[in-house]
């Protein structure tokens, strides 16, 4: 007979416990790292391998590229079908670029299936609203940072070689021409 | 005591009488409103949720946005149904509903209450009815599943009505009268009648759980076998009165579990009606707190716990005292 | 007395009926509150997963596996990898297997953990169902960590598993172990000791041993007529012939067997965990696979010991990429056919009793 006081006794001790229910709409879940949401698409990064379309179980991507003039493709249009994706994460894995990453964003609820075809300009708006873009951003910026920095040492170097010496106000300029060079020898490596 | 219960019935009287049920019948609608506010907080808590919290502050607008919500639904009535009775069944449950609140005496100064000699019996007599209203409800919506919790309620309502009847016995010993005013003031000058009569007391709860329908003999309602029971085919203000009716219920039998049991509004230093609110609060918890927990019992061992196990120790209860209150 | 004429009534429960845990129908014949016949019906929920295999290669068909049974996705995948390998004879490294073994064992306890909660939901308690997705909400964010989905895991690859463990992963399993612990003894004193419920499932939705045999049953269900059958123990997989634990019997075959069944056999799968946790090493997670994996032509079939049963997977190859023809012996699908047996003869509200102790999941059943 007292196995049901005890229960009693189970339910009244959750009463002043902590709740843990989420006040979800003003309170987002944070979600862990590798959260596998709506994707994001980055069309600078995509060579047109197509792997991501060839390895999508459900078919819900489909995407076209052209050649540019320098023989290199580029994406045009990039659309994933999220009536039919699963989320299953196996187009990110085979993406040799990483261009098609996933989001933290899961709130795809909509009142028309249409809105849930979402084109490349949807999945690269995600992509800097919702995405890796700040951390890319940050990566690109340290790098620029790294490479000035380095060309300013071999700047320093070269100058102090000469037997000059080298002010700090100089360092702006010593940039410019260390910018410069970078970008002529980018068109230098391409074909006239 | 105002006196109107025994004067002479006059316009003035009259006015008052037609007021004063008004005004009750408001009141409780209000209570109620917030009794169900009140289950879903505290199961909510119990379940580490946070209940209703939407509507309103802290969510109090809830059941009145409920209410509202059942009130301007459209009303169906199945096409195979047998439309009069449909109709009639909420009626029937609900109005006995709220009649018996009219015995049950709130406070001191029972300015509502009628001060009627046979209170305990009619308020037996006045439930009793409602079952009528579900079977009704249950038969008339020609829906299988709501015939089988019309059927199951009716077995168990009626079961379930014999120990809770007995089991008041025992306080009606004690007291010698059926006027529930009478009982609480004997309560007032002895001692609640939970000392003496504590298996009379368990018994009542345990029959008056079966006969609100509530966890865990919520079988004629039984929402994982049953969908909803006998008001199935209910929707809107119709479903609203039978819900209504369950709470009304709720609220009436502990408020009558109060006055058998536990000295009803008598108490110290407090007013007499606070001390009816807390007495009758503390059951409503009460009835909350093991839905919380309990599974449901089954139909056949409910109909053996009720003719097996209740009614003889309600019998065995029933003698002692008669002995006790003879010496 | 002149025996009262009683009708029979149909009744159609399902397949939207609030017990019937997903789109499942049951159309019983009853008189009165007895049951006289249960006809079972499935397929509300068929996505032909076996079909749509035959069109995908074999590392497509693993985020189908999720959907089968839906509450034991990592045991699901790892049944279809693991026929994979087996066919394919691979070799997995050490981490991965480990990585495995707790991935599938934390899903088990998550699983069974949500079979107490609807079960005590089917009889009409509610508040248990509310507090196992406490701790199975502790599980699932481990999940979510460790692949990232709360409930498609899509986590097994062909020859190891996709995601190393996050850093500090392994210490929140191993938080987790005590927590879990405590929690299995606050569900013995809600739940297994109440009167109520017991008096609702002792002696009810009995089968014997020769029936569960007959009827093919496995898992829980076989092991609940005392019948010694644990494809992990019996046919060791993987690596859990290195791991101590118990296989847990019942006697009777009743429903109570079976739930305090699922009870225990969280505990050994806790002992599992603990012990994988503690002999997990450093080392590569993915094993050396083809690029392309094409499977040599022939017929496999690998068992594993599901969080329901038996899950087989059966692969017929003729040497391309994709299978065959690719059959899945589900065992939620299997143990649903002794229901009608059991239900014949007893009465309505036991319906629910017996019906939520076979364990069916409907994702499963329908494939
Ligand atoms: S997540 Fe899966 S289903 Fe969705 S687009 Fe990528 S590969 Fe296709
Ligand atoms: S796999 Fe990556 S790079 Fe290749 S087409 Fe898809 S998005 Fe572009």
């Amino acid at each position: 007979m007292f196995g049901v006081f005890k229960g009693l006794g189970v339910t009244i001790r959750q009463l002043p416990k902590k709740k843990v229910t989420l006040m979800y709409p003003e309170v987002k879940p944070v979600w862990p790292e590798r959260y596998r949401g709506i994707h994001e698409f980055i069309p600078e990064l995509c060579i047109v391998c197509n792997q991501c379309a060839r390895i999508c179980p459900t078919d819900c991507i489909s995407l076209s590229g052209t050649r540019d003039e320098n023989k290199k493709l580029r994406i045009d249009t990039y659309d994933i079908n999220f009536e039919i994706c699963i989320l299953c994460d196996l187009c990110t894995e085979v993406c040799p670029t990483e261009s098609i990453r996933m989001t933290d964003q899961f709130e795809l609820a909509s009142y028309t299936r249409d809105s849930l075809y979402k084109d490349m300009k949807w999945l690269y708006q995600n992509h800097i609203e919702h995405g890796s873009y700040q951390a890319l951003q940050a990566a690109k910026t340290e790098e620029e940072a790294n490479a000035a920095r380095e060309a300013q040492a071999a700047n320093a170097e070269a100058a102090s070689g000469a037997g000059q010496k080298a002010s700090p106000e100089e360092a702006n300029a010593a940039r410019m021409p260390a910018d410069e060079t970078v970008s002529s020898s980018g068109k230098g490596g391409q074909p006239e | 005591m105002l006196n109107w219960q025994s004067s002479p019935l006059t316009g003035i009287g009259f006015l008052g009488m037609v007021i004063g049920g008004v005004l009750i019948l408001g009141l409780i609608l209000g209570i109620v409103t917030y009794l169900i506010y009140f289950e879903r907080k505290i199961i909510g808590w119990m379940q580490l949720r946070i209940g209703p919290n939407r509507v309103g502050p802290f969510g109090l607008m809830q059941s009145i946005a409920d209410v509202l919500k059942l009130l301007i639904k459209e009303d169906i009535v199945p096409e195979n149904a047998d439309r009069s009775l449909f109709l009639l069944a909420p009626i029937i449950a609900f109005v006995p509903s709220f009649m018996v609140l009219a015995l049950i005496p709130f406070t001191a100064t029972h300015v509502f209450t009628s001060n009627t000699q046979v209170g305990l019996l009619l308020y037996l007599a006045l439930s009793s009815i409602t079952i009528l209203g579900i079977v009704l409800g249950g038969w008339a919506s020609n829906n299988k599943y709501s015939l089988l919790g019309g059927m199951r309620s009716a077995a168990q309502m009626v079961s379930y009505e014999i120990p809770l009847g007995m089991s008041v016995i025992g306080v009606v010993l004690l007291t010698g009268s059926l006027n529930l005013n009478t009982i609480v003031v004997a309560q007032s000058r002895h001692i609640w009648y939970i000392i003496p009569q504590i298996v009379g007391f368990i018994i009542f709860m345990i029959a008056g759980l079966a006969e609100l329908n509530r966890t865990p003999f919520d079988l004629p309602e039984a929402e994982s076998e049953l969908v909803a029971g006998y008001f199935t085919e209910y929707s809107g203000f119709r479903f609203a009165f039978f819900m209504l009716t369950e709470y009304v219920y709720v609220f009436a039998l502990c408020a009558l579990a109060t006055t058998l049991f536990l000295g009803g509004w008598s108490g110290p230093f407090l007013p007499s009606w606070i001390w009816f609110a807390i007495k009758t609060s503390a059951c409503i918890f009460f009835i909350f707190w093991v839905r919380a927990t309990m599974p449901r019992i089954r139909g056949d061992q409910l109909m053996g716990f009720a003719w097996k196990v209740l009614i003889p120790v309600a019998l065995a209860n029933l003698i002692v005292t008669a002995g006790v209150a003879l010496l | 007395m002149s025996t009262l004429r009683s009708e029979e009534m149909i009744l159609n429960v399902g397949p939207q009926h609030p017990s019937t845990h997903g789109v499942f129908r049951l159309v019983v014949t009853i008189d009165g509150e007895e049951i006289v016949d249960a006809d079972p019906v499935v397929g509300y929920l068929h996505r032909g997963t076996e079909k749509l295999a035959e069109n995908l290669q074999y590392t497509q068909i693993i985020p189908y596996t999720d959907r089968l049974d839906y509450l034991a996705s990592m045991i699901n995948n790892y049944a279809l990898v693991h026929a994979v390998e087996y066919a394919l004879d691979l070799e997995i490294p050490e981490r991965a297997e480990h990585l495995r073994i707790i991935v599938m064992e934390l899903n088990r306890i998550a699983s069974h953990l949500l079979f107490v909660g609807a079960y005590l939901l089917d009889l009409g308690a509610m508040s248990p169902f509310l507090y196992v997705f406490q701790e199975r909400e502790r599980i699932v964010q481990l999940f979510t960590e460790i692949c990232g989905a709360r409930l498609t895991y899509n986590y097994m690859r062909i020859g190891g598993v996709k995601w190393d463990a996050p850093p500090g992963w392994l210490q929140k399993v191993r938080e987790f172990i005590p927590f879990m612990r405590e929690k299995i003894r606050m569900y013995d004193d809600l739940i297994s000791g109440n009167e109520i419920f017991l008096n609702r499932v002792k002696g009810t939705g009995v089968f014997t041993q020769e029936e569960a045999i007959n009827h093919s049953l496995s898992g829980i269900n076989l092991r609940s007529t005392g019948f010694n059958w644990d494809l992990r123990k019996n046919q060791p997989y993987g690596i859990y012939d290195r791991f101590d634990f118990d296989v847990v019997l019942g006697q009777k075959g009743d429903c109570f067997d079976r739930y305090w069944l699922h009870m225990l056999e969280m505990e050994q799968s806790l002992r599992i965990v603990e012990q994988a946790v503690e002999a997990i090493g450093d080392g590569l997670i993915l094993g050396k696979v083809p690029k392309l994996i094409r499977v040599p032509a022939g017929e496999y079939y690998a068992g594993i010991e599901g969080a329901r049963g038996e899950l087989g997977v059966y692969i017929v190859s003729d040497g391309k990429d994709k299978p065959y023809r690719l059959k899945l012996r589900r065992p939620s699908f299997v143990n649903l056919q002794i229901l009608r047996k059991l239900l014949i003869g007893q009465s309505m509200s036991n319906l629910i009793a017996i019906l939520g102790a076979v364990d069916i999941v409907l994702g499963e059943v329908d494939g």
